[in-house]
């Protein structure tokens, strides 16, 4: 009974001052905040009490009125402060309310001079407790004014320092934000918070500098530049990464210098990039460091390694590298696992720890990650990295199973280990990768998985294999030329790199196959494709699919009249030169074929275009030009005393033999045979 | 220009080395003896310790503890400047001394005005202040008091974190004893326990005030050689170890 009592008086007195907060008696309203104040400090169910009960609208409201006391209006802040600590619901409630704006106007009224005002800090202090709880709806481009006064203000004091640099850090996501920040003179400040004695000051200044500098050139070249006190900013960020700092500090350090170097910056051979940043995080990604640290610093380490050979090789020799990627395959959750306390970690992956459930996955996509940025380019390291034991079984059940991250970073890997054909032969025919990539290729909505799935199909098709066959049987043909069909470039490209390497030395049927499912018209359209790589390889699908004399001929049967009109437009489009023997020695191909010769000579414009290739002042055109005429007129098949007589009429003879005079070897020897041919 | 809290030329290389766990190491000293304790006594005389940088670290004790007259009357007996400005210190006293005193509502409401951010940044301290609120509670023998503020400001928490449910359950079991300091959680009710929520906050209190340093030097120093012996003792190495650190008294390691 005492209990109950109690209880209520509790709520009752609760009441009393939540009343009195609408007094218009500056007094009264002042002690209401301040109780306000005690009660929601510390209490998240307070805190998600006073939201729900609508006060946020008469705080604002006290925020906005000129007329009110700025010690009430400090306190009001204080309060909003505390409750955009709570729960991520709370702190959108409050965005929802019309927060954020208000807060900048009383930024903006308070005097430029009073960066030391406590009022001014109050509101950072609000701003910044918004930011972290990453429910501020990103502007696409920040206004002018405000940034360059926000910035201004984050010089000091230290409160202020803090809070501005983890603003930025957070607010900062767009490639115009960036430049906007670096405009506005966000990298000087960056520059001097970084030299802070304060470690507070200094960690929210290194993810406001990786905000900036990722993926940015521009940016992270001037950056690069900048100094203070005498040392540029790469050299401050080596000493934030020694051993003696924070883990969250020496992680965030070598993540800048990371950004640096994959956004240009910073070459691959300088010794702070492959002598420090490399090392400090494959140190982290030691077995007895904690998991948020291994699974940051491992995604980094992917980052930093991904396109520099070089980097790549130092990293596979580093620490057993190899081996401790291993280990994250076979981590699992222990049982007492809690969330990081205390840590500050990056803006962009913070809330990834809150579930400890999760940990073990993040920790193969990051492995998994690792090891596709090691074996893009060495075959030994890939001869390594495959050795690793649970590895295979991993990527195949990530491939079927997991989450679309852990997906992509499956096929990423599986995409490096398939550029190795001695890998194809063996280990890949051991392991059935295909089918659950076929599956995650037919179901998945994600361009980008799909594409790295497509590359790495394509991949796959290069070797005569059972699992060529089997491809096949899955439907892989009509799903590739369905796939050319689609507006991402980089999907379409893959997808007729893929249909070549499968027409490559096939099977009639499956050229047939190929054929049918694409169609001319498809064949026509990728041909007048914007991306001339797509361009070349649907030629290379045509030279492929026209190899072979039987299928040369059946082919063009069917579809001959399309093919030459798709070979002569190529000619007489503007194309570069490579794109132009492509197609000449498509033309060569259809020589080669007994009825299909028939095509070309009765064609006077293109055999026009032959001997003007022949003559052209490019060696390989002309080579290529040369072995068509050669191939119509090799005198073993049946009908090639007409075709000579034809072509020497025409002038081809005296063609040929003007080109003895050749310096090049290749071509004199191709003329040689041609001449050697005409009786 | 005074220096910093965090300088000491005392061995400042080894005061900052983060303790890595090196996998690496090979054990090859097991049941080695290190030296004489005779020898051992007369190298360690050979060191040589000035007296500028004890009174720093004196200094640095009583400025971190709160000792305001003390430090006061130290820095004119020893001639050596304060590294700050020692009325900075007043807020932690009074603080502090709320705390002695078993009014830890009295300190939170001190630190809140002073200081907004620390309860919500340090949901751990707030925990520990509000366990030690409802510990003295307990022992005024206030039990439906206990129970209602349990009710209301801890069972949510409790809810949220499963270490935090532990550590409140243990407090609240307190309750079913008829004397609870003889208990098996009897540890609660020792003043130590007032004591090491004090230090939280004191630490707490000088990282708002962007320190650097939140606990005194000389703890450090003695951290690190209870840690040096440690190690020591795992390698089953021996030397003369120091069983008492109060009184510096050396026994042979057997």
């Amino acid at each position: 009974m005492g209990v109950a009592v109690l209880a209520r008086r509790d709520v009752e007195h609760s009441r009393v001052y939540i009343d009195q907060l609408y007094s218009n008696d500056s007094q009264k309203c002042f002690q209401a905040v301040s109780e306000l104040k005690f009660a929601v400090i510390g209490s998240v169910r307070e805190k998600g009490s006073i939201i729900e009960q609508g006060v946020v609208v008469r705080l604002l409201q006290i925020l906005r009125a000129p007329e009110l006391d700025i010690l009430l209006k400090t306190e009001v802040a204080t309060v909003l402060n505390s409750l955009a600590k709570g729960l991520p619901e709370h702190a959108a409630a409050l965005v929802q309310a019309g927060l954020l704006p208000v807060l900048w106007e009383q930024l903006e009224s308070c005097p430029s001079g009073g960066s030391g005002s406590a009022y001014t800090q109050m509101l950072l202090c609000c701003l910044r407790s918004i930011y972290r709880q990453g429910c501020a709806p990103p502007p696409p481009a920040w206004d002018q004014k405000l940034l360059s006064s926000l910035i201004q203000h984050g010089y000091h004091p230290p409160s202020n320092q803090e809070c501005v640099a983890n603003i930025l850090a957070h607010a900062c996501k767009t490639n115009e934000q960036q430049q906007q920040l670096v405009d506005a003179g966000g990298a000087d400040l960056v520059a001097c918070l970084l030299c802070s004695p304060v470690s507070r000051v200094q960690l929210p200044a290194l993810h406001c500098l990786t905000a900036m500098c990722f993926n940015n050139e521009r940016v992270s070249s001037i950056i690069a530049t900048k100094s203070y006190g005498g040392k540029a900013v790469p050299d401050l960020l080596v000493g934030l990464m020694a051993r003696d700092r924070p883990r969250d500090m020496q992680l965030a350090a070598a993540t800048a210098l990371t950004f640096l170097h994959r956004a240009g910056a910073l070459s691959a051979d300088d010794p702070r990039i492959i002598y420090k940043t490399l090392q400090c995080l494959v140190r982290m990604c030691r077995r007895d460091r904690e998991v948020w640290e291994r699974v940051e610093a491992a995604n980094t380490l992917a980052y930093l390694t991904e396109v520099s050979t070089d980097l790549q090789r130092t990293a596979a020799m580093t620490d057993h590298l190899i081996h401790t990627m291993n280990d994250y395959l076979k981590d699992t959750t222990p049982p007492n696992a809690s969330v990081p306390q205390g840590i500050s970690v990056s803006p962009v992956s913070c809330r990834q720890y809150d579930n400890p459930s999760t940990w073990p996955e993040l920790m193969v996509g990051a492995a998994l990650k690792v090891y596709a940025s090691l074996g893009a380019n060495d075959e030994d390291i890939r001869q390594r990295v495959i050795k690793t034991d649970v590895l295979m079984n991993t990527i195949v059940t990530s491939l079927s199973a997991a989450s679309p991250p852990v997906q992509l970073a499956a096929v990423r890997c599986l995409h490096s280990l398939s550029r190795s054909v001695h890998t194809l032969r063996t280990t890949l025919q051991d392991h059935v990768v295909w089918r659950p990539l076929m599956t995650v290729l037919k179901t998945s909505n994600n361009e980008e998985l799909v594409t790295v799935s497509s590359s790495t199909l394509c991949n796959l098709l290069l070797e005569f294999s059972p699992s060529k066959e089997q491809i096949l049987d899955q439907g892989a043909v009509e799903f590739l030329c369905g796939l050319t069909r689609r507006p991402h470039p980089g999907l379409r490209l893959n997808a007729v790199w893929a249909l070549m390497n499968m027409a490559f030395q096939a099977e009639h049927r499956v050229k047939v196959s190929i054929l049918h499912h694409l169609g001319t018209d498809q064949i026509f359209r990728l041909l007048s494709d914007t991306d001339v790589h797509i361009l070349m390889k649907t030629l290379g699908l045509l030279r492929n699919l026209l190899s072979t004399k039987g299928h040369i001929d059946q082919i063009m049967q069917c579809h001959g009249k399309e093919i030459m009109q798709a070979i002569i437009l190529i000619l007489e489009g503007e194309h570069s030169a490579e794109v132009k023997e492509q197609a000449l020695c498509i033309l060569a191909n259809i020589a080669d074929g007994d009825i299909a010769k028939s095509a070309i000579m009765s064609n006077e414009d293109v055999l026009k275009k032959l001997m003007n290739y022949m003559v052209i002042p490019n060696v390989k055109l002309q080579i290529a030009a040369t072995f068509c005429i050669s191939n119509l007129i090799w005198n073993v098949e049946e009908g090639a005393a007409e075709r000579q007589n034809k072509l020497r009429e025409m002038g081809v003879y005296k063609l040929l033999q003007n080109l003895m005079t050749t310096t090049d070897t290749g071509l004199f020897d191709k003329v040689k045979t041609a001449l050697q041919q005409f009786h | 220009m005074d220096s910093d809290i965090s300088e000491m030329s005392l061995g400042q290389e080894f005061m900052r080395t983060n303790v890595d766990s090196d996998t690496d190491q090979s054990g090859t000293n097991e049941g080695v003896k290190a030296m004489e304790t005779s020898e051992w006594l007369e190298e360690t005389n050979k060191m040589h310790i000035h007296r500028a940088d004890m009174n720093k670290l004196i200094m640095n004790y009583l400025v971190m503890e709160g000792f305001k007259e003390a430090a006061e009357k130290f820095s004119i007996e020893a001639n050596i400047k304060p590294p700050m400005d020692l009325d900075q210190l007043d807020e932690r006293i009074r603080i502090r001394t709320a705390i002695q005193n078993g009014q830890f509502q009295e300190a939170m409401r001190m630190v809140t005005a002073l200081h907004p951010e620390i309860l919500d940044d340090n949901s751990q301290l707030y925990f520990h202040l509000q366990q030690q609120v409802l510990i003295e509670l307990i022992r005024e023998g206030r039990v439906e008091e206990a129970v209602v503020y349990a009710q209301d400001h801890l069972a949510e928490r409790g809810q949220r974190d499963p270490s935090i449910l532990n550590e409140l359950e243990r407090t609240l079991a307190l309750l079913a004893f008829d004397q609870p300091d003889t208990s098996p959680f009897g540890d609660l009710l020792h003043p130590s326990h007032r004591q090491k929520v004090a230090s939280e906050l004191n630490a707490a209190i000088l990282r708002a005030q962007n320190q650097e340093e939140t606990t005194p030097l000389l703890a450090e120093l003695l951290k690190l050689l209870l840690w040096a012996q440690d190690e020591l003792n795992k390698k089953k190495v021996q030397y003369p170890y120091m069983t008492d650190l109060i009184k510096g008294q050396i026994e042979e390691r057997k």
